[in-house]
């Protein structure tokens, strides 16, 4: 059977994830969380935020390792969240972005079955234009790659699947 | 591994922003036992006309919840769709939503994008019904009605570059 094409994919260096869950509050918790984190030039590199499930709010994000205990301290201190609300993080993470031609539903499906069928969870999902970002464990992130790259088929020319080059923000401010 | 600075903008750059209007979101969810039944029947080849224009994710309480965006007709093709399957629960349909998203240079190594984006819409008083930011990219799903304003006042925080 013809394998399904795609036209590459990328993984992440090592990160970690938070989910973040509470009842409706008034406090926009996407604006504050993200603020706090600001506040400590902290990059959210994968966010996924959901207010709807019965009241309930959800908002999962996933950061540099590094940051792991700097961002639990924040969002454990008193106040930083409203009240009831719950933190469940995992201290490694990984990410793999695949760039699909098209059949997002496609590669999703056989992506989710795969990953099954080898023991690989998934903590999330977000697509953009046209990728699609699965958060799995950082330690099966070349296991997992090698499932994928068995049941599609890439470009020859496919660029290195690690990141080669680590960008970061600068406090120096450019003007124009 | 070579590490490049990216400078700080007064005001962040943004490629543009971009709209899908009249859309309908599908929120569902199936146990982690049965996202592999799932992933089977996403892989069905007769699905492939679906082709939702947002998708998120988030695992909570041994479940996997998705919300996908389609337009409507498709939405309701493929809420049917859902229906017929055991592996998945159907939990909302929500129609009439719209998505703006944009995306900028190193929009994913670079903190300070989501508080500039979430604070802006908080400001003025816009509820997001979902976000999901991936690689350069910051998607949201916004009522219909929410899209004018949402763009108003984004324009005013970040900069479309020309």
């Amino acid at each position: 059977m013809e394998k399904l094409k795609i036209g590459g994919l990328k993984q992440s260096l090592e990160l970690c994830q938070f989910d973040l869950r509470g009842l409706d509050s008034s406090e926009e918790i996407a604006s504050k969380v993200s603020k706090l984190l600001l506040a400590q030039k902290i990059n959210m590199e994968f966010l996924t935020f959901y207010p709807q499930r019965n009241n309930y709010h959800q908002l999962t994000f996933c950061i540099s390792q590094d940051k792991f205990s700097a961002t639990s301290e924040i969002l454990r201190k008193e106040g930083s969240l409203p009240i009831g609300w719950e933190i469940n993080s995992s201290e490694q993470a990984g990410i793999i972005t695949i760039f699909p031609h098209q059949s997002a539903i496609m590669i999703l499906g056989v992506i989710m079955s795969s990953w099954a069928a080898q023991s690989i969870p998934i903590y999330g999902i977000a697509t953009s234009l046209s990728a699609i970002s699965f958060v799995t464990d950082y330690k099966l992130l070349d296991k997992a790659t090698k499932v994928i790259q068995d049941l599609f088929q890439m470009p020859e020319d496919h660029a290195p699947l690690k990141p080669e080059i680590r960008y970061q923000q600068s406090d120096i401010v450019k003007e124009d | 591994m070579e590490t490049i600075a990216v400078y700080w903008e007064p005001r962040i750059k943004t490629y543009g922003f971009q709209r899908i209007p009249d859309l309908a979101l599908i929120e569902f969810s199936c146990p982690l036992s049965n996202i592999k039944s799932l992933g089977e029947i996403f892989s069905q080849d007769h699905l492939e006309i679906f082709r939702p224009k947002f998708i998120i994710a988030q695992e909570s309480a041994h479940k996997i919840s998705f919300i996908f965006c389609l337009p409507n007709k498709e939405g309701k093709d493929f809420h049917a769709t859902l229906k017929k399957t055991s592996s998945s629960t159907t939990e909302k349909y929500i129609y009439p939503v719209g998505i703006i998203f944009f995306h900028g240079p190193h929009f994913g190594d670079r903190y300070g994008i989501a508080d500039a984006t979430f604070s802006t819409l908080s400001k003025a008083g816009i509820k997001i019904i979902a976000s999901g930011c991936s690689s350069a990219s910051v998607f949201l799903v916004l009522a219909q009605h929410d899209i004018d304003k949402a763009e108003e006042v984004l324009s005013e925080t970040f900069e479309v570059a020309k």
